[in-house]
């Protein structure tokens, strides 16, 4: 009895295994017939440029695959034994969705129009080949993509024909925190092409329906940066950013794309010596300044100050922009809970200054030396100013008398001793 | 300069404790310019260069106090000697500011006009000396208090509020500038081009001076001296 139930359980088994495949020819029938030819190692095909095409399908290899238990003739649906050239395999046929998607897409739309450069399936996905994207040995894997996607995009042939952006922004990406993280690490929460850009329906930035839009950016990042991202979406520039004000910064505009890096490496935008130029590059705006009434002069202020020669000569401790304003989220002073809010500044004025407190926190903190915004310091300057040139047209005046007198002294002696 | 006699006779003018103190006094001020005014002047290349050559922005300011250190030591160190010693307090009355020296600076630029008969007839210390000697005095005493609250900042944060201590800062940096203007204007004539002592005054190293000078200079000092049998 025991045995016959273990027969049943067998046949059940493969019957099983049986319908699951794909409807067609027996594939393992098949698979035979086409590996005749093409199970030989030595096949192949002269290219019209010169040079070979390998024929040769590794049965092992092919097993392996997402499609191994298909038969070849799944894909290509027109081959006989023998045959010719076959026509070009629709993956859409299978994958409706994805083939959808690609259509829209740069890659798909410059394919549709008969470039033969862009990326088709076969160029991401591969070809007998495939598994599936969760797969270390998969092309799509998510430490293995990158490589991928700059086989392209790495190539100064086909960036210089279609004005893509250089090898440098892809070298950039490989030296960045991610591409690190990528490389050094094989960390898979990093991010890497795909992540940013999308997969069948890329798009280029600078479309509204891109991935990498400015304004999906930080819902991009808040994928993996979702702390920060609630930060920002408080502050008053992502709350701009959401009003539509495209002026508010997104999280590209300070940290950079491909090129971003830790915070403490002295090439990142938002290290620590780097933060009053990144800031500036649109707080110093006149157009801005104007048009959402913010302060002016702040760079300037900011680098006559004790903490921006500091900072300049490599001070590195010494307050920058972000050390009292805070950062990702950052509020305008007049929000009781931002650190620079009057109420505040003695509280963040003594995380370096233990004894700032709220006798300190009186007078500007960035001096504008004019005689509305700070008088006292605008009085002394000019004083000193027209003292010390007043002393120094004095001083000269006097040389010259006391020259003309010491002159004539000698004259009087001259003349006493020759009397 | 007396051409007529080449064996002039010399007299002392300061003493050994008053040249160490001078030059303590100069070597210090010069390291405090150069560390002050590199800080001051910040964003120009000299500065840039200055403070690359002392060393960043941070050793720049050890340099600075510790010279700074040393200025202020030496200017209560001379206040208790003029005040106490017995030599200082002989300086001090030569030195004292009195209503002679206005008058005599005014009769030295109505002489020098042309419109006086006589030049005033100087002591050991004329209007000029007494100018510099309390113009730098006020000046070092005021820098010293002024630089004394920006170096222990934290402290002076609990008692000042930020906008005084920017009127500090600023008033510490125009005092520095001050100071050097006199001594470049006043102290390098007086010591350096005046026809009588060109190329230099050479008291501050030898620590004296020829009588023929004295005689011609600070006459009354003269006098007194030969009234002493000094000279």
């Amino acid at each position: 009895m025991k045995r016959m139930r273990m027969l049943a359980l067998a046949v059940l088994a493969a019957a099983v295994l049986l319908a699951a495949a794909p409807a067609g020819p027996a594939p393992t029938a098949a698979f035979k017939e086409c590996l005749e030819c093409h199970g030989d190692k030595s096949i192949e095909k002269a290219l019209p440029g010169g040079g070979t095409l390998s024929l040769y399908v590794d049965e092992k290899a092919y097993r392996g695959t997402v499609h191994g238990k298909g038969a070849c003739t799944t894909c290509h649906s027109d081959a006989k034994a023998p045959h010719g050239k076959l026509a070009k395999v629709s993956c859409g046929t299978c994958h409706p969705d994805a083939e959808k998607s690609y259509a829209g897409s740069t890659h798909g739309k410059g394919y549709a129009k008969g470039n033969r450069d862009v990326a088709s399936c076969a160029s991401c996905h591969g070809k007998h080949e495939i598994r599936k994207a969760q797969d270390p040995a998969s092309r799509t894997f998510h430490l293995n993509i990158a490589a991928v996607c700059l086989a392209c995009h790495k190539d100064r042939a086909i960036e210089d024909k279609y004005g893509l952006p250089g090898q440098k922004v892809m070298e950039a990406y490989e030296k960045s925190v991610h591409g690190m993280a990528l490389k050094k690490s094989g960390l898979m929460g990093t991010a890497v092409c795909p992540d940013c850009h999308g997969n069948h329906a890329i798009l280029p930035g600078d479309q509204p329906r891109s991935a990498t839009h400015r304004q999906n950016i930080p819902t991009l990042c808040g994928k993996c940066h979702s702390g920060i991202l609630e930060q920002y979406e408080a502050s008053v520039h992502g709350k701009g950013m959401r009003a539509g004000i495209a002026e508010s910064p997104v999280c590209t505009d300070c940290h950079g794309e491909h090129t971003i890096t830790k915070i403490s490496d002295p090439a990142s935008p938002v290290f620590a010596k780097n933060i009053p130029k990144t800031c500036s590059a649109c707080h110093e705006k006149e157009g801005i300044s104007s048009r959402y009434a913010l302060p002016k002069k702040r760079f300037a202020t900011y680098m006559e100050s004790f903490h921006g020669i500091a900072l300049e000569y490599g001070m590195t401790k010494a307050a920058n922009c972000a050390s009292c304003h805070g950062f990702h989220g950052i509020l305008p002073s007049s929000d009781p809970a931002s650190p620079v809010n009057k109420a505040n500044l003695p509280r963040t004025c003594g995380k370096c200054h233990p004894n700032a407190g709220p006798n300190f926190a009186k007078g500007a903190v960035h001096v504008e030396v004019t005689a509305q915004k700070a008088m006292g310091v605008f009085a002394v300057r000019v004083f000193y100013t027209i003292f010390i040139s007043a002393l120094v047209i004095l001083f000269v005046l006097h040389v010259g008398l006391d020259l003309i007198g010491r002159w004539r002294r000698r004259e009087r002696a001259e003349e006493a001793r020759k009397e | 300069m007396s051409a007529e006699s080449p064996k002039s006779a010399q007299v002392v003018r300061m003493s050994l404790m008053y040249r160490v103190q001078h030059l303590l006094l100069m070597v210090t001020l010069l390291v405090l310019a150069l560390t002050g005014f590199t800080l001051m002047y910040h964003e120009n290349w000299l500065g840039r260069t200055l403070i690359r050559l002392e060393g960043g922005v941070l050793f720049r300011g050890f340099i600075h106090r510790a010279a700074a250190v040393l200025l202020m030591a030496q200017l209560v160190y001379h206040a208790f000697y003029m005040l106490f010693s017995r030599e200082g307090k002989r300086e001090m009355r030569d030195v004292l500011l009195r209503r002679q020296d206005f008058d005599d600076f005014l009769q030295a630029i109505r002489y020098n006009l042309g419109l006086a008969g006589e030049y005033p007839r100087f002591g050991k210390y004329g209007y000029k000396e007494k100018f510099q000697y309390w113009g730098a005095t006020s000046g070092v005493f005021l820098i010293s208090v002024t630089g004394v609250i920006l170096w222990v900042e934290t402290f002076s944060m609990k008692f000042l509020p930020k906008f005084v201590l920017d009127l500090t800062l600023i008033i510490h940096g125009y005092q520095g500038l001050l100071l050097f203007v006199i001594l470049l204007f006043w102290h390098v004539y007086n010591e350096h081009l005046h026809p009588s002592v060109f190329p230099m005054n050479m008291a501050w190293l030898t620590g004296k001076v020829e009588v023929e000078w004295l005689r011609q200079e600070h006459p009354l000092e003269y006098e007194k001296l030969k009234q002493e049998g000094i000279i």
